[in-house]
């Protein structure tokens, strides 16, 4: 990977660079009190800016440097518009019909705030404009004929942005695209997560229940129900984030602690994982035990269940709960001091469930 | 010569070229390629990030494709069709098809082999063959390879650790001791990071070549010293080739052929030598880590060629490659360049040119990944948080060879240039050939300007009878330096320029005879 162009071509930098790239301004830029935000915006395959969203401050200059990167070859106008007002000038855009070519399909409106012009494939353009000193949530949007609908994205200006996921001024496949597997369930996708080791695998099972299962120590970190998680910021950048989960885990295990005794023990190896179904079966060996492990949800997505098989476990073996929140049981025997017994032939295959706080209550009550 | 920059090295250490990175040496845009090559673009997946991780070739002649967020796609040329055949994989730079069909693939992570074992067309079965390599969670620990060698063992490459950013409180594997202490990387990572190295090597075999078993997984360290090393390819002999890029201890991007047991400059990657005394690398002499390291076979000069080397891979030998075919091809992220290598063995000692093949902003820049399938070349782009590009394109050569110096190699006197033309007879006058000779330094700072520069009149050009070689004579031959032509002056027989005008050798021996 190169590593001495340190442009950060999708966040959001005070870069007073842009200015000197040859850009003619229709007013003589005046001397400014500060830097102009400098934002890069990529338009991509699947009809989509890239980023969908970001931050800024009322009254701020921004320069935004476009790239049209849609490998699919198709044209994208850049407009940014008052509050509310996205969807009105994309039906004027739309409406201009045959006249719209030759005006790269830009309305007259006095709710737009600045525009691009239209880029071809490969075309980069760079428009620079300054935020009306009201807060609030501009849109930005392509008006090519049957773009405007879905390639849109939002300028928080003095206003807080909403988890991704919860965003309502942004399209729903940009938070597809920023969620892992884009919605799909089951998914596995391997990660850095937050509070587990950089070889973590995070898996969204179908419902709502997701974990974290850590393949440097081969065993499960933390569970979470809600949506999966949010790795857009990692794949934007060269991998330097973490991604976020959907929600807050409902169980974490406790540092350090393998919870499995087998045999003589001795260092655990990730050998890999089999879907079934599109859900992982992970395979490790603890000393010279082979051991696979399956985690699905509980019934009513209480919870999760992990299944353990063991086929070759020599003498006891013991599993040690990390309570935490999580109430935890097991058809296979009885729970000693949050240490679940099994003798060899039991070991074979064995489920232990942890069922999440408030969800068990609902189901036998 | 090797004693002078030395000397030059440690004055450079301290001079004032606190950013090197911005030198701007771009050339004008090279003249198009329209006659000889074809670009088309190729329509990646749907709601797939299509920056191009790894690329490979089934024995059925489809493209296998490793994208940045972690799926694996499989390209049908005949029917443009693409079948997701993985998901989920962590930044996934390398793939490589084995005989069965499995697909191996090399991610943050592991070295993984992906499966299907229930027939479906899709991978069900994801079985790390090797992850006995450290992480520290640091961003810049990339994993690239693996390519097969000639005795069926796979090699890899680990990039370091860079300071651009710290260490995770939990990692894995072991941790080196040798230097700032593990926890002063999340404490005080603010006054730790002048002292950590530019780029390190804190967790196993970060900066190692490695060759892994395919079958066992057990893997053993190869090679040493390396530091962002993206391009790792067999050549055609059955050489080893890795690329690096420019940056602390890489003056510019650097091609090794690399043997067992070489240490190739870094010296980050040095604390996980069996036999190392435990001496921190940056407290080691540069002098000594010189005598170490087996210097650069080719080095790209800075901007006006290369800004970051990626994959190399070998042109196949058709009729429409004509005299190309057999030789290298090499990568480029911030120019729309693809260059050939023309690496030579002198007195066991490697040295060569590089040229560019293709110089057209129709090519796109960014090109990280190659596969051949028949005579079309497919290019795949990544850019990551740096430049280059993203997206797929077919590259047919469309049989009509340019004019441009076919091969370079030195002579006891000069250089000898090969054409894919037979010349003018008028490009034997000397006045027509002109080469800057320069070279970069060795040290830790990052990049390294331009230094020993010196114009360039050879004595004499002497063409052969058929007039597509000239034996370039020059009055002085100085190593450890690079001679790079410009060749615009010298016209074919019927009148053309060359398409691809500047050819650079790097000269590290001058043969007896």
């Amino acid at each position: 990977m190169p590593t001495h162009l340190f442009f950060h071509r999708l966040s959001v930098v005070s870069l007073a660079i842009a200015f000197s790239c040859g850009t003619v301004f229709a007013d003589a830029p005046k001397p400014l009190a500060k830097k102009p935000l400098a934002v890069t915006i990529e338009m991509r395959d699947g009809l989509r800016f890239e980023p969908p969203r970001f931050e800024a401050k009322p009254g701020d200059e921004i320069v935004v440097t476009l790239e049209n990167a849609d490998s699919t070859h198709l044209p994208h106008n850049f407009l940014v518009v008052q509050p509310g007002k996205r969807e009105a000038v994309v039906q004027q855009a739309t409406e201009l019909g045959e006249k719209g070519q030759a005006r790269d399909f830009i309305p007259d409106n006095p709710a737009i705030l600045v525009h691009s012009a239209m880029l071809n494939p490969e075309g980069t353009n760079t428009v620079r404009f300054r935020l009306p000193d009201a807060a609030g949530v501009y849109p930005y949007v392509c008006t090519m004929p049957g773009h405007g609908m879905v390639m849109y994205g939002a300028i928080y200006s003095g206003v807080n942005m909403p988890p991704l996921n919860k965003d309502p001024n942004i399209p729903q496949q940009a938070v597809a695209m920023a969620l892992a597997g884009g919605g799909q369930r089951p998914f596995v996708q391997r990660m850095f997560m937050p509070d587990a080791g950089p070889a973590a695998i995070a898996v969204a099972l179908p419902g709502t229940q997701n974990f974290c299962w850590d393949a440097g120590e081969c065993r499960l970190r933390y569970a979470w129900s809600g949506p999966f998680i949010d790795a857009s910021a990692h794949w934007r950048s060269n991998g330097s984030s973490l991604a976020t989960l959907g929600g807050e885990p409902w169980w974490k295990a406790e540092k350090g602690a393998f919870p499995l005794k087998v045999g003589a023990s001795g260092k655990v190896k990730f050998l890999g994982y089999k879907l079934e179904a599109g859900v992982p079966e992970f395979h490790y060996r603890v000393g010279d035990t082979e051991v696979f492990e399956k985690i699905t949800a509980a019934p009513n997505d209480a919870g999760l269940v992990s299944r353990f098989r063991i086929p070759k476990a020599a003498g006891t073996v013991e599993f040690a709960v990390a309570p935490g929140n999580a109430q935890w049981s097991s058809p296979a025997g009885a729970m000693n001091g949050g240490v679940l017994k099994l003798t060899g032939a039991q070991a074979a295959e064995f489920t232990i469930t942890a069922t999440a706080p408030g969800a068990g209550h609902h189901e036998h009550h | 010569m090797r004693i002078l920059i030395l000397s030059l090295t440690f004055a450079l250490t301290t001079a004032a070229f606190a950013a090197p990175k911005a030198k701007k040496e771009k050339q004008p845009p090279g003249p198009g390629i329209a006659p000889f090559f074809t670009v088309t673009p190729v329509l990646t997946p749907p709601l797939v990030d299509p920056q191009v991780g790894g690329m490979d070739v089934t024995a059925d002649g489809r493209l296998v494709v490793a994208f940045h967020r972690g799926e694996v796609g499989i390209y049908t040329p005949k029917t443009q069709d693409w079948k997701i055949f993985a998901q989920g994989l962590h930044e996934p730079l390398g793939v490589l098809v084995e005989k069965d069909g499995s697909i191996l693939v090399m991610q943050r992570p592991e070295l993984t082999r992906l499966r299907d074992t229930t027939g479906a067309g899709v991978a069900d079965s994801y079985e790390t063959v090797w992850d006995g390599f450290g992480m520290s969670g640091n961003y810049h620990e990339f994993a690239f390879g693996p390519v097969r060698g000639p005795n069926g063992k796979l090699y890899v490459t680990l990039n370091l650790a860079s300071n651009g950013g710290s260490i995770r409180e939990e990692i894995r594997g072991e941790w080196s001791p040798i230097g700032v202490p593990r926890e002063k990387f999340y404490t005080d990572w603010k006054n730790a990071r002048g002292s950590v190295g530019r780029m390190y090597s804190r967790v196993a075999w970060r900066g190692w070549v490695m060759e892994v078993d395919p079958a066992t997984g057990i893997a053993a360290p190869f090679a040493s010293g390396m530091r962002s090393p993206d391009g790792i390819n067999f050549d055609s002999q059955g050489n080893l080739l890795v690329s690096d890029n420019q940056g602390d201890w890489r003056g510019t991007c650097e091609l090794f052929i690399v043997k067992r047991g070489g240490f190739y400059g870094h010296p980050a990657s040095l604390v996980w030598r069996k036999d190392w005394d435990g001496t921190e690398p940056l407290k080691v002499p540069v002098a000594r880590l010189d005598e170490l390291r087996t210097p650069a076979a080719i080095w790209f000069p800075y901007g006006s060629y290369a800004n970051s080397v990626t994959q190399m891979l070998t042109i196949p030998k058709t009729p429409a490659w004509g005299p190309f075919g057999g030789q290298m091809l090499i990568g480029e992220m911030n120019a729309a360049k693809i260059f050939r290598m023309l690496p030579e063995e002198v007195d066991g000692v490697w040295q060569g040119a590089t040229v560019a093949l293709m110089d057209s902003p129709e090519i796109k820049r960014g090109l990280h990944r190659f596969a051949f399938i028949g005579d079309t070349l497919y290019a795949g782009r990544t850019h990551l948080s740096w430049a280059g590009g993203e997206g797929i394109s077919a590259i047919k050569p469309t049989g009509r060879i340019p004019f441009d110096p076919l091969t370079m190699r030195v002579t006891p006197k000069g250089f000898r240039f090969e054409f894919t033309e037979a010349l003018d007879p008028g490009a034997g006058d000397p006045a027509l050939w002109s080469a800057r000779r320069y070279a970069y330094a060795y040290h830790p700072t990052y990049g390294s300007p331009e230094i020993n520069k010196a114009d360039v009149r050879p004595v004499s050009v002497k063409l052969s009878a058929d007039r597509k070689t000239a034996e370039v004579e020059l009055s002085a031959m100085t190593v450890d330096s690079i001679y790079d032509f410009d060749l615009a002056k010298i016209k074919s027989a019927t009148g053309a320029g060359p398409l691809n005008p500047h050819i650079a050798y790097t000269l590290r021996r001058v043969p007896k005879k």
